[in-house]
């Protein structure tokens, strides 16, 4: 054995065996920033050389209860439960597509893994989204477009009232300002509400029927959309096969012919989807 | 077969922090420093962040496939909050004299975002990379693994490439089975557990008690005589197979409140007990299946001590009878008193529960890991989740909820660099100068 496998081995006895082991009762994480340091923003850090990165909590077995009976069972809008919690609206969605799976693999007893479910939820550091808890995440995040990155001189008058809005025009003509980015915007009108003075509860009931509206409006805006995408399609049943009869027009492949909203094999244009060094990974699977 | 992997891998000499839960990377991910970039040219410092960063994110994936994949357009975040937007329309930072009104109070500073640990985000679109973030595999090539093997489903659909680039609301899953396999600790084939010795020593030990109990002071003469009488006849007859039972009865309960009274250590001793129960809920009712035809051995320890108890228990109006017997040899003075054993309620709630939990967590030799399944060793200090992800562990399902993304003070590309080195690769990869 050299120095280095020896300073390895001792390591590992005496300071190593601190995170050999889950800790034995509770939730408690052990990452390497903590045996580095001592403070407590060291405690959640896994890489000691990476002071940017940081494990963050994730919902524990009874929070995603809580997200699931609050959807499913009182029947509130994704938009309402996740200004409760101060959870993502994707990650919402994500629970109860989660927990559907969970509840059919229950019904049929289809095994899980439960030991290694305890284990992970004991090693990372958890939220149960009680009352008093900090809100879980951002839920109200804007991307940064591209084009309001750079700094701009924009010449104007003393007296002119200078808003986001202007400054997004200022940008660009396409670039949104962000009031009209919000993922949940009804949540502006409800910190108007009690700005203004208007009884919490009062403020409250308005926000939840506006997201309730806001989803009811989407949702039918997306069955219209599938009902005119059916009403194009002419379906025949063949017993064996169902035969989808659809309008094309010859034009949609382009000037040139080789446009991606053409169909099918056009003269003289190469059809790529057997040649080899081709990348032939789907993009996409629904 | 191509040979992907390099040798020394794991290095102590020249280290390399790699994606894996091993604990030669433990040991260089602590030590991790930057390189020492004085007295070398720009060049040569990009190239050293490169092979170092390249030595983790993404190992397993040749440079042209990376080279393609590298973005330079980071993702970031503002977080607006509702609050803010509702009192101020913006106009408030242009007052005064063009960057707001001076108040006394000092400005908050903002945190700059860390734009440059997100030059590795495109790699955690990748398949077999989310499967390890999702802490579903010890390391990124055994993720490749599952995934070539047919292990990971992707929106329901088996998806066998490994470089498939995940879309926001893709919802993958991977095999529970191979998931425990990948994160549990292996199987020494042979291996002889502790807590195995354990249970033959608490099993001889019982063994011993009853057989001594029954031979010693608890059979009355007749009993002995019946006993006797059965052998020479070479069928068990009706008192002593009811004589049997009791006894079997008796040593099962005397266990079972072995439970009760470690339900509450919380040490290993607990675990023993149950295991020992379980075993001896096993071994009973194989020696009643043999008397009675009409009982079977499930392998669940629940139901089948359920069926004991109602099988073997013996009546109320026998238990009448049995408690008037004792009475009369304590007062002839007899030692032959053979107090029964019975569970109350409470105590057989908790040995349910109990049940419970070790029926979650089996001893099945059958499995290709240890059982008991335990998580592996070192596994706490690579154990966190990214925000990107959400996981159900029960299912060993995780949706990819959106792009990694960076926001003030904080990056979300788990990366065990440094800024410094992070941005030189991004240099390397901007091929500029």
């Amino acid at each position: 054995m050299n120095r280095k496998q020896r300073d390895f081995y001792r390591w590992l006895k005496n300071v190593g065996s601190k995170v050999r082991d889950p800790p034995a009762s509770g939730n408690r994480p052990s990452y390497l920033g903590s045996v580095k340091s001592s403070s407590d923003s060291a405690a959640l850090k896994p890489f000691p050389a990476n002071d940017k990165f940081v494990s963050q909590p994730v919902l524990s077995e009874e929070a995603r209860e809580r997200i699931w009976k609050s959807v499913m069972v009182t029947g509130l809008p994704l938009k309402a439960v996740s200004a409760q919690y101060g959870v993502d609206m994707r990650r919402v969605a994500a629970v109860i597509r989660l927990k559907a799976i969970e509840n059919e693999w229950e019904a049929s007893h289809k095994p899980m893994a439960l030991p290694y479910a305890k284990a992970v939820l004991s090693m990372v550091p958890v939220a149960d989204l009680r009352q008093s808890d900090q809100p879980f995440e951002a839920i109200n995040d804007i991307p940064v477009h591209k084009y309001t990155q750079q700094q701009l001189f924009v010449p104007t008058s003393e007296s002119r009232h200078f808003t986001r809005a202007d400054a997004a025009k200022a940008f660009g003509e396409h670039i949104l300002p962000p009031d009209e980015k919000m993922r949940i915007p009804e949540l502006i009108q409800f910190e108007r509400d009690i700005a203004e003075g208007v009884k919490p509860q009062e403020a409250q009931d308005n926000f939840v029927t506006a997201a309730a509206r806001s989803e009811d409006e989407l949702a039918a805006k997306e069955s219209a959309r599938v009902e005119r995408d059916e009403a194009r399609k002419l379906r025949i049943e063949s017993g064996r096969f169902e035969f989808r009869f659809e309008k094309i027009n010859v034009d949609s492949s382009g000037k040139d012919g080789r446009s991606r909203r053409g169909v099918g094999w056009r003269y003289g244009v190469p059809f790529n989807d057997r040649r080899r060094a081709v990348v032939k990974i789907p993009t996409k699977v629904e | 077969m191509k040979y992907r992997r390099i040798l020394r891998y794991h290095g102590l000499r020249r280290p390399r922090v790699r994606q894996t839960w091993n604990k030669y990377n433990l040991y260089n991910l602590m030590f991790l420093k930057d390189p020492r970039n004085t007295a070398r040219t720009f060049f040569q410092q990009k190239w050293t962040a490169k092979a170092l960063t390249r030595g983790y994110h993404g190992e397993h994936i040749k440079e042209r496939q990376w080279d393609r994949m590298f973005s330079r357009r980071l993702l970031s975040v503002v977080d607006m909050k509702p609050q803010y937007m509702a009192t101020n329309d913006g106009s408030e930072q242009a007052a005064g004299r063009g960057s707001g009104l001076i108040t006394g109070k000092p400005k908050p500073v903002n945190k700059a975002t860390p734009y440059m640990q997100m030059t590795f985000a495109p790699m955690e679109r990748r398949l077999d990379i989310a499967v390890f973030r999702a802490l579903f595999a010890s390391s990124a090539r055994q993720a490749r693994q599952m995934v070539v093997h047919g292990a990971v489903k992707v929106n329901g659909k088996k998806m066998v490439h490994p470089g498939y680039l995940l879309n926001p609301g893709d919802l993958f899953q991977v095999n529970p089975e191979r998931v425990m396999t990948a994160t549990g600790r292996p199987r020494i084939l042979n291996e002889k557990l502790p807590f195995e010795k354990k249970i033959k020593n608490l099993a001889k030990k019982n063994e011993q008690n009853a057989e001594a109990e029954a031979e010693g002071k608890n059979e009355s003469p007749e009993e002995a005589a019946v006993i006797g009488e059965t052998k020479s006849v070479g069928s068990i007859g009706e008192a002593a197979l009811k004589l049997q039972k009791q006894k079997e009865l008796r040593a099962l309960m005397l266990r079972a409140k072995e439970v009760v009274k470690a339900h509450r250590d919380m040490s290993g001793k607990k675990k023993v007990v149950v295991r020992a129960l379980v075993k001896d809920i096993k071994d009973t009712i194989n020696k009643a299946a043999k008397r009675d035809t009409s009982l079977q051995q499930t392998g669940d320890a629940l139901h089948d001590l359920s069926v004991l108890v109602s099988k073997l228990e013996l009546s109320e109006e026998e238990l009448a009878k049995k408690a008037a017997s004792d009475a009369e040899a304590a007062k002839t003075g007899s030692r032959f008193v053979q107090p029964l054993v019975r569970l109350t309620d409470a105590e057989r709630e908790i040995i349910e529960k109990e049940l419970l939990l070790e029926r979650e967590n089996p001893v099945d030799p059958s499995k290709p890991y240890a059982t008991p399944w335990q998580p592996r060793p070192y596994m706490p200090a690579f154990a966190f989740i990214p925000r990107y992800l959400e996981v159900n562990q029960k299912i060993c399902a995780a949706v990819y909820l959106r792009h990694p993304v960076a926001r003030p003070g904080l990056a979300e590309v788990p990366t065990p660099f440094s800024e410094t080195v992070n941005q030189l690769a991004f240099n390397w990869y901007l091929r500029r100068g």
